[in-house]
């Protein structure tokens, strides 16, 4: 079990996975930080399609925070804004995390095949252990 | 006082330096193409972007946000640059500065809500298209060349990012390509066969137009329509910057800002802009959060031209169009199909009526004054939905009004009633709805006295606070018939 556990969620289906995983991680004592990246590059998709401000971010995560509320996990959760990648790995290098849990794909494909998979960078430069989900 | 000065300007300098190089870095190449997409020299558009980065970054509203010369200005102004000439668009660009002043001194930055999301998705994919189809002189029917020029600018555009971040691809493209122009030739159009590159500072001057009546009728509408198109892509850019950093901003100081930098700027040789989405996009994820960032761009940009012009002149056209080939995609909202798949029709249908409007006529601002038009309609519409239910009992009918009684909406609601004697009290409820105004009034005074007409009596019930107030004093409803 571990005391602390960093989960990078963006809100698709593959990060709802990662939190599924989680649970196989947690008992007493757990508290796993839900760590969402708001990236300057959606803004603008935010703002047109009205899905900008905290309160829809939070909508963005409710399935993942449904899925903790069922199993009593304890959980807190933290926006962050940047670049993914860097971003998520920053935040898992200053705090102390038994392990960093994230959805192997994010929300856009084509971003994935020009910049590179967020996944990869995070597994490559994150000090704690790091499990992919699929 | 001191202490916002500090935070707005003095706040992690070496970031926002940084990034206010990277952006000035991807402000050039649009500079000049939307200065050869406007029709004028490019030095117009350096120069326009040089001031006006610098003029916001002390008067704008919104620390961090890039303002500059920009496609939606340069495509509003090629009629009067191609009929009358650059120094009517100088002209031009200083009034728009003033009707923004005084738009903002009226503060018009709260009209900005007025505009719905389906409008605004119109506008930049309207502002998209007509960015893309810009660029299709530069690229087709000029020879074999300008194909593989353009074919290797977007290799570099689209692929270098992947391994390479530090320099923006658009910089490494125009380097490389243009390095290798000027080693090997190559059968295509260069920057300098559109025009010349000044390596001077921009200087005071009046523009050389007659100060008569018929000159400002000439000027009017365009600078109305820049004034209109610059302040909807400020506002929009600065929601975008507002909701990427969880900040608030002053619409108002940015609108009036947007009047003083377009009006410094008409007096130095430059061309009316706005906010870009874009490069405000590029500084904030570099890590810009202060004025410095803007007030960067704009000094490295005029430094780079002054030290580099001579190199700037021989920049082939075909990387240019390939910049804004990029720039068009990244602008169009590429959630659009899925939101025509999702949203109400009527939302789909302002986009899309916003974007043809806009391509039909060649400008944004009669598309975004239109969309506004049709949505409020269709709100109007939707909202104008009354229903009358009838419900009979032993010793009454009552008569439920549901919805928004309002000028538009009781023409409907009167047809659904049926004015008899009934030989029953008659009860009109009206507690699931409201009456907004004087029509709503005089509607519900014919309503009684046409079944009072008929011989019936007739009382009022449930009506809510606001609405007993008006009709109180605006009707003709004595207390018998308000139980």
């Amino acid at each position: 079990m571990y005391q602390s556990i960093l989960l990078a969620a963006d809100g698709s289906a593959n990060s709802y996975r990662a939190a599924q995983q989680t649970l196989n991680f947690i008992g007493e004592g757990t508290t796993v930080t839900i760590l969402h990246v708001v990236d300057a590059e959606d803004s603008k998709d935010e703002v047109l399609h009205g899905e900008g401000s905290t309160f829809n971010r939070k909508a963005k995560l409710s399935d993942i925070i449904a899925l903790y509320d069922e199993n009593d996990v304890s959980y807190d959760i933290k926006f962050e804004h940047g670049t993914p990648a860097p971003t998520v790995v920053d935040f898992a290098n200053a705090g102390s995390y038994g392990v960093v849990v994230l959805g192997s794909r994010g929300l856009n494909t084509l971003q994935e095949m020009v910049m590179g998979s967020v996944s990869h960078k995070v597994a490559k430069r994150v000090n704690a252990p790091v499990m992919i989900v699929k | 006082m001191v202490e916002k000065f500090k935070r707005e300007w003095l706040t992690d300098p070496g970031t926002n330096i940084m990034a206010g190089l990277v952006v000035a870095l991807a402000l050039i190449p649009e500079a000049i193409a939307f200065s050869i997409i406007a029709g004028v020299d490019p030095m117009v558009g350096l120069y326009a972007s040089f001031l006006i980065a610098v003029i916001i970054s002390f008067v704008g509203g919104r620390p961090a946000m890039i303002s500059a010369a920009t496609g939606a200005i340069a495509l509003l102004v090629v009629p009067l640059v191609s009929e009358y000439g650059v120094d009517y668009l100088l002209a031009a660009t200083i009034l728009m500065g003033v009707i923004q002043i005084i738009l903002g001194i009226l503060k018009v930055g709260k009209l900005m809500k007025f505009i719905p999301n389906s409008v605004m998705i119109g506008f930049v994919n309207a502002l998209a298209i007509m960015i893309f189809m810009s660029q299709l002189e530069h690229i087709f029917g000029i020879s074999i060349d300008t194909y593989i020029y353009l074919i290797a600018t977007l290799l570099i555009l689209y692929i270098l990012p992947r391994f390479f971040k530090k320099i923006p691809a658009p910089l490494i493209a125009i380097v490389v390509l243009t390095g290798i122009y000027i080693a090997f030739g190559s059968n295509v159009g260069t920057v300098g066969d559109l025009g010349t590159i000044e390596r001077s500072l921009p200087s005071f001057f009046i523009p050389d137009v007659p100060f008569t009546m018929e000159t400002l009728m000439i000027i009017l509408p365009f600078s109305l329509s820049m004034a209109v198109v610059g302040l909807v892509e400020t506002l929009l850019t600065a929601r975008i910057v507002d909701n990427a950093t969880d900040t608030y901003s002053s619409k108002n100081r940015e609108s009036r800002g947007q009047g003083i930098a377009n009006f410094i700027t008409g007096f130095f040789g430059g061309m009316g802009g706005c906010a870009m989405i874009g490069q405000s996009v590029i500084n904030v994820r570099s890590g810009a959060t202060t004025r410095l960032s803007t007030f960067t761009a704009g000094v490295v940009l005029m430094f780079m031209i002054i030290v580099l012009g001579n190199w700037v002149v021989q920049i082939p056209m075909p990387i240019l169009a390939g910049i804004m080939v990029m720039v068009s995609i990244g602008t169009f909202d590429w959630g659009s199909f899925r939101f025509m798949a999702k949203a109400p029709r009527t939302d789909a249908f302002v986009m899309v009526l916003t974007v043809l409007i806009v391509l039909v006529t060649d400008n944004l601002a009669i598309g975004v004054i239109a969309g506004v038009i049709f949505s409020a309609l269709f709100f109007a519409t939707k909202i104008s939905k009354v229903d009358v239910h009838f419900e009979e009992t032993a010793d009454a009918i009552t008569l439920r009004f549901i919805g928004q009684i309002f000028f538009a909406s009781i023409d409907t609601t009167i047809e659904q009633i049926e004015f008899k004697k009934y030989d029953k009290d008659i009860h009109l409820d009206f507690g699931g709805a409201h009456l907004w105004d004087d029509s709503a009034v005089d509607a519900v005074d014919t309503i009684v006295r046409k079944f009072e007409e008929k011989g019936n009596a007739v009382y009022i019930s449930r009506m809510n606070t606001d609405s007993r107030k008006i009709v109180k004093e605006l009707g003709q409803l004595n207390e018998q018939h308000l139980t």
